[in-house]
Order: C-alpha cells, then sequence, then structure tokens
C-alpha cells in the first residue's frame, strides 16, 4: 500500500472490546476521512490490516520526526 | 463496542475463514480455538453522539463461542 503524508499516527489508549482488533500502547496508522471525523471517529488499520472506524476517544495521536514516521510508515 | 446495533443485520456474508483470517492467532487467544469467520453485513447503528445511521459492519464468529467485535466499516 502506498504511504501518504496525509495519514497519521496514533496510540491505542483503551482496546476495550477489541481484543484481536487492537492492542493497547501500539501505535497505529489513521487514514483521513472526513465524515468520520465529524462523528468523533477515526478510521484506523487495525490489526485485520484493513481500516475500520473506531472512536477517537480510544487513541490519542502521536507525533513523530519525519524519518521516524517514514521508518514506522514503512513497516 | 461504541456503538449499538439497532435492528436486525441484513445481507450478511462470510468474507473470510479460518487461516484466511490475517488476526486468527490473536481471535484464538482472546476468545478461544472454533472455527472462526469473519462476516459482514448491513444494519443501522446508534452512534455515541445518539444518531442512528446506516452502516456495513464486520464481525467474527465461531459456533460454540458467538459473534465478537462488531466494526464499522464504512457508514453508509
Amino acid at each position: 500500500m502506498a504511504k501518504t503524508s496525509n495519514e497519521q499516527l496514533v496510540i491505542c489508549l483503551d482496546n476495550e472490546g477489541y481484543a484481536a482488533a487492537l492492542e493497547r500502547r501500539k501505535i497505529y496508522v489513521v487514514l483521513p476521512d472526513d465524515e468520520a471525523d465529524k462523528r468523533g471517529l477515526l478510521r484506523v488499520i487495525d490489526e485485520s490490516g484493513e481500516d475500520y472506524l473506531y472512536p477517537k476517544s480510544s487513541f490519542s495521536p502521536v507525533t513523530l520526526p519525519d524519518a521516524l514516521k517514514k521508518a514506522v510508515l514503512a513497516t | 463496542m461504541q456503538f449499538e446495533i439497532v435492528g436486525g443485520i441484513l445481507d450478511i456474508e462470510t468474507i473470510a475463514t479460518g487461516s484466511g483470517i490475517r488476526e486468527i492467532a490473536r481471535l484464538r487467544k482472546a476468545y478461544g480455538r472454533g472455527r472462526w469467520r469473519k462476516r459482514k453485513g448491513v444494519c443501522r447503528v446508534r452512534l455515541a453522539d445518539g444518531q442512528i445511521q446506516l452502516a456495513e459492519i464486520h464481525w467474527y464468529e465461531a459456533a460454540g463461542i458467538g459473534r465478537r467485535e462488531y466494526k464499522i466499516k464504512h457508514l453508509l
């Protein structure tokens, strides 16, 4: 999958009810989704490798240096 | 699950089974061994803001264990 600068990184704070799909304290990629954003949701690529809508409250944004972000997105 | 399914789920399909489910090891660890299937369907959901919206949802399901981890794929 091509990575773009639009992708953001978040850390999972709460995986209650999603033990298989999410792991606490792990960094996930967020895809842009304006409609979801308005509804308090984030489009997150979870452990399935697919993107799903999760509550924003379950995540916190992570800001990494560019080189590190690039490395994380490349994995 | 931070949304509520309102009414029934329509157009249910199986989209992956067993080892075809990428996160099968995590499923087994969290909920036990079983004939896991990943399924999808369409239903109305009540979001945290109280609004009801049509959505495509996905979930995992195994006989004897039940359905786990409803996730919203798209708001329709």
